[in-house]
């Protein structure tokens, strides 16, 4: 509950900090505020409680859950320069918003009332529909932005419409007393439907969010419309909040009734890896194809759901994590490289801009290469840990034809993540060497080191739970 | 006694008095002369009827997207006003009950006074004019020569 007060609070005075002169103290600030937030978020740790008249939850996993949150905005600001490049940028108004969003996110993760998942979902979204068309002069930028808000206004539409007959069938917006409710209903086999078409209407519109098939279609569009920095944005942190609330709200209020949901979220698992996994095969632009990729991350996030055992938990926040560091790193070097050749006058973004990146710059090159592998979850990287505990949580509720489509789309995965690092290193190298100011390295520099640390000790993580 | 919902009718009936009175009263007091440009729907000064592909003005919305702002900053004010007095949770507090409701809804308007204040400075909230730019193209014909032309024409 600390680092909302802190973002709040900061989000306000980095609006007021645009206002000076030089617009290079505001990336340092920013990123202070941020590291604020980070240690006022472990303040709490092992110190659960409610707060706000019971509507925010905090306890360890919430921290945790938070902490990724946080260690990604942070990576991500550092990688924006401070937008100085830019000069019809607006940096205070930019950081302000990403510290707002991050308000609503953190308010996902530990949400006890359906108001205050409401509000969280809100706060995000309208920040990530802000950013999305923050390039103004950018036509994809404003169709995807308009795209964004379209589809994201309806998806909210529908959420609250399930959040409203979950009112009418537990008499409360407590996530406590709807699993009482529940409980007594499965008991006494007295079943409502409010009940059944709030939980499937809550779960489509938190689904549209994280972007899971067949709610994707959004995705790809959005994605490559967007500032890339903001792209990375969406594809860490939304994507974390959002299965944070999801887990939250099936396993606290809805695990009774598992054998409901559990046939609907299968279908959607199935589908996302599927869809995503054939079509990023034939994706030219890199950005589309992690696009495509953040859909089928979202199936195997969907997996430790179906799965529900007791260390459900623990995965989610192994994944996000591991994704979330990979995807940085990815759009680390997209944005480094990308920038080195025009097309249109806008960057170019196709894979084959990365031709001979180990000739080029061969410290972008291996960062790619690793964050590849642990997106594709080659063993030894912190993404083949994230997937075998998602895959182990499916097993636990024994299914295994789930397990076999997961496994057979992981081998497709393999297949165009390993397109970029033959195109960095074994096509020619067209173009000049690629420098990189310190601080952009040690940033991708940190996020390949923890891809790799997690993928040699992956009990780093798993021991704090 | 009446009910809640009795309440409700009742507010309902004098709001719909109250506004029959003053649209009365304004009906018999204005001087009638109608024109085309009055009797259209409002809409933000664009025209409500036609072609929805044309360019907006944007003006009309930022005011209004502001002043919404504080249109609902004064709607949380009333259901605060209804505990912030109360008696009860007053004497079971011992009168803290007050001072922590008034400092919430302190902190509450000064988040919005503060966007009000980032707004202003920003310049949202001066009506600007567009600018109509002098066009810099200059003539090869010097303008003495027009002035000739004029003086040869008033003379005849």
């Amino acid at each position: 509950m600390y680092p909302i007060l802190v973002l709040s609070i900061t989000g306000i005075i980095t609006l007021f900090l645009g206002f000076l002169k030089s617009k290079k103290v505001l990336l340092p600030a920013t990123l202070f505020f941020v590291t604020l937030a980070f240690f006022a978020n472990l303040y709490d740790w092992n110190k659960p409680g409610l707060y706000f008249n019971n509507m925010l939850q905090v306890n360890n996993f919430t921290i945790l859950l938070s902490a990724v949150i946080l260690l990604s905005a942070f990576l991500i600001i550092a990688l924006t320069k401070g937008f100085i490049d830019d000069e019809h940028a607006q940096p205070a108004e930019y950081f302000a918003i990403l510290q707002f969003s991050l308000v609503g996110a953190i308010m996902m993760t530990g949400f006890q009332n359906l108001i205050m998942l409401f509000i969280g979902v809100e706060i995000l979204s309208v920040s990530m529909y802000v950013l999305t068309g923050s390039d103004k002069r950018n036509l994809r930028g404003n169709e995807a932005a308009l795209k964004y808000f379209l589809m994201g206004s309806f998806a909210t539409g529908i959420m609250l419409f399930g959040i409203a007959m979950l009112y009418g069938a537990n008499y409360s917006f407590n996530i406590d007393a709807a699993r009482t409710v529940v409980t007594q209903m499965v008991s006494t086999q007295h079943s409502s439907v409010y009940l059944y078409v709030g939980v499937t209407f809550l779960l489509i519109g938190l689904l549209f969010k994280v972007s899971a098939a067949p709610f994707h279609f959004w995705t790809p569009d959005v994605y490559e419309g967007a500032p890339t920095i903001f792209t990375t944005f969406m594809s860490t942190i939304v994507k974390t909040a959002g299965f944070a609330a999801i887990y939250r709200i099936l396993e606290v209020s809805f695990s009774p009734i598992y054998s409901f949901w559990w046939v609907m979220v299968i279908i959607m698992t199935v589908l996302s890896l599927i869809i995503s996994n054939v079509t990023a095969v034939s994706q030219g632009s890199f950005k589309r194809m992690l696009a495509f990729s953040s859909v089928s991350h979202a199936g195997y996030m969907l997996m430790a759901v179906v799965g529900l055992s007791n260390k459900s938990d623990d995965s989610i926040v192994f994944y996000s994590l591991a994704y979330s560091l990979a995807t940085i790193s990815a759009f680390g070097v997209l944005m480094a490289v990308s920038k080195e050749k025009l097309v249109d006058g806008r960057p170019d973004e196709s894979i084959a801009v990365l031709n001979g990146l180990s000739k080029r710059n061969p410290f972008l090159a291996f960062i790619l290469a690793i964050s590849m592998l642990s997106l594709a979850g080659i063993p030894l990287t912190a993404g083949f840990w994230g997937k075998f505990y998602v895959f182990s949580d499916a097993a636990f509720r024994g299914h295994i034809w789930l397990l076999v489509v997961a496994i057979l789309m992981s081998a497709v995965g393999i297949y165009y993540y390993f397109k970029p690092i033959i195109a960095a290193y074994m096509r020619e190298s067209e173009g000049e060497a690629i420098s990189l100011t310190p601080f952009y390295k040690i940033i991708l520099g940190i996020t390949t080191f923890g891809s790799i640390l997690l993928g040699l000790f992956p009990d780093l993580l798993r021991s704090l739970m | 006694m009446l009910s809640d919902f009795g309440i409700v009718l009742l507010a309902l009936i004098f709001a719909a008095v109250a506004l029959m009175l003053v649209f009365g009263i304004s009906w018999l007091l204005r001087p009638k002369k109608p024109t085309i440009e009055k009797l259209t729907t409002y809409e933000s000064g664009e025209d409500p009827i036609g072609n929805a592909n044309i360019r907006f003005n944007i003006r009309f919305y930022v005011v209004a997207l502001i002043f919404i702002l504080f249109d609902v900053e004064l709607v949380f004010l009333f259901p605060w006003a209804t505990v912030f007095g109360n008696k009860e949770f007053i004497e079971q507090t011992n009168g803290q009950w007050g001072w922590f409701t008034l400092v919430e809804m302190v902190i509450f308007i000064v988040v919005l006074a503060l966007g009000l204040a980032y707004v202003w400075a920003k310049g949202h909230l001066e009506w600007v004019k567009p600018e109509i730019k002098a066009s810099k193209f200059k003539g090869k014909v010097p303008m003495s020569m027009y002035e000739n032309v004029n003086k040869k024409y008033e003379e005849l």
